[in-house]
């Protein structure tokens, strides 16, 4: 029997292929990562509100646009944008460490341990009584269950903060943006790019003096192996800082 | 008599290009690895205003968590003319809406539509209620943010309740 070589595939087309395939990715793929501010809309509402509460002056902290981009920061017109961040530190510190009743920034409430645990001793103990009742509303033992969540992540934000007292910005404390229907969208996100840097300032500073690293690596950590920990830290400054923004809808 | 010796006309050696497949393969693995798929190619023109402190929308995209819509000027001249007319300069544009005219394409009224679309048509396993879905408006510099506005409330009637403002990051990262 005759032995015959085996012969060779021809692979001097498989370059083409590769390169062929290369060019597809090359075409339809982007490198550019999508960067963007995440909000929340409010849930809609079929019931009319019947009972609005008054929201003092002193809690809120409005950003105004107009149709012709001038804008205006708590009532007075601000030429640059860029002040925007420092204005909202302010408002988030001015009474952090001491309330001043005379200025026109809000209210800290300082609560202890044994307040809290009180609290959501309380909490627990109406939460169960309300889902023992008879037909009960759901949302209304939802809503109950929530707020003894709310005690319990105060405890551990205090246990972590180590200190006798939580620090808490008054919960009627927020940062409005009221823009018309022609401010550009530019300026609308300048605002949105300000407030996520003050926010970020004030969480920083915190967790360079309670944990003595930067907010960022805090964050970058927790979204590579979502730690118990880091979750917590990434709580307590939440609870310390806030981030509540309303984003008022133009009138037409 | 010659002391040298006449040159060879020998052929130049071919260049060895048994690996350049390899080379090929590893330049088109990295490209898998390191892009995204885009996810379509709209038919107006965005330039997207700077922002700073900005979170990364990839790992959306990659859980197909996020809607992407666009705000901008019309690409096609004729058809930016044609808006204009009625008084719509920025159009808004969604991929793979369902629509029935092309003009729908660009309306408000279709964010609903096409929201619900894209739900229905997400895989199976993706948990998420529509409230989770994010979606990602990309606007022009000079859009009015009254159209912003318009998209929230479109979706707060349908409760998808979480939106994203897209932004050009040069800060951090």
């Amino acid at each position: 029997m005759a032995k015959r070589e085996i012969p060779e595939i021809n692979a001097g087309s498989m370059a083409d292929i590769a390169f062929l395939l290369l060019i597809f990715f090359l075409v339809t793929t982007t490198m550019d990562k999508d960067q963007a501010y995440v909000r929340s809309i409010p849930k809609r509402i079929d019931v009319p509100i019947t009972d609005i509460v008054e929201v003092e002056k002193r809690n809120i902290f409005a950003i105004r646009a107009n149709f012709n981009n001038d804008l205006m920061v708590r009532k007075e017109l601000m030429q640059n944008p860029d002040d925007i961040s420092e204005r909202v530190i302010e408002f988030y510190t001015k009474n952090e460490k001491k309330n001043d009743p005379t200025n026109d920034f809000p209210m800290y409430s300082r609560i202890s341990m044994k307040e809290i645990e009180d609290n959501l001793r309380a909490a627990e103990a109406e939460a169960e009584a309300v889902e023992n009742t008879p037909n009960a509303m759901q949302d209304i033992i939802d809503f109950k269950y929530r707020q003894v969540d709310e005690w319990t992540n105060k405890r551990n934000a205090l246990k972590l903060l180590g200190k006798p007292e939580l620090p808490e910005i008054h919960f009627q404390a927020h940062i409005r943006i009221e823009v018309q229907q022609a401010t550009e969208y530019k300026l609308f996100a300048k605002i949105q790019s300000e407030l996520e840097e003050a926010i970020f300032e004030l969480r920083d500073r915190a967790a360079q003096d309670v944990f003595g690293e930067s907010y960022g690596t805090i964050q970058r950590r927790y979204n590579m192996d979502k730690a118990k920990l880091d979750k917590d830290k990434m709580d307590l400054l939440s609870i310390l800082y806030p981030a509540k923004f309303i984003e008022v809808t133009p009138k037409k | 008599m010659s002391k040298f010796r006449k040159e060879d006309k020998k052929a130049a050696p071919g260049v060895n290009t048994s690996s350049l497949p390899d080379i090929v393969f590893m330049l088109l693995f990295f490209f898998m690895v390191a892009t995204t798929s885009k996810e379509s190619d709209p038919t107006v023109k965005v330039v997207q205003p700077k922002g700073l402190r900005t979170e990364d929308m990839t790992p959306y995209k990659q859980r197909s968590e996020i809607d992407f819509l666009y705000l901008g000027k019309p690409l096609n001249p004729g058809r930016a003319a044609k808006y204009k007319e009625m008084g719509m300069e920025y159009l808004l544009f969604m991929d793979n809406v369902a629509q029935s005219t092309p003009d729908d394409l660009y309306n408000v009224n279709a964010i609903r539509r096409w929201k619900l679309d894209k739900f229905e048509s997400k895989p199976p396993r993706m948990s998420e209620p529509i409230e989770g879905v994010i979606t990602c408006v990309k606007a022009d510099e000079g859009a009015p943010s009254g159209m912003i506005f318009d998209i929230r409330k479109e979706l707060q009637e349908i409760d998808a309740l979480k939106i994203a403002y897209a932004v050009r990051d040069n800060g951090n990262i």
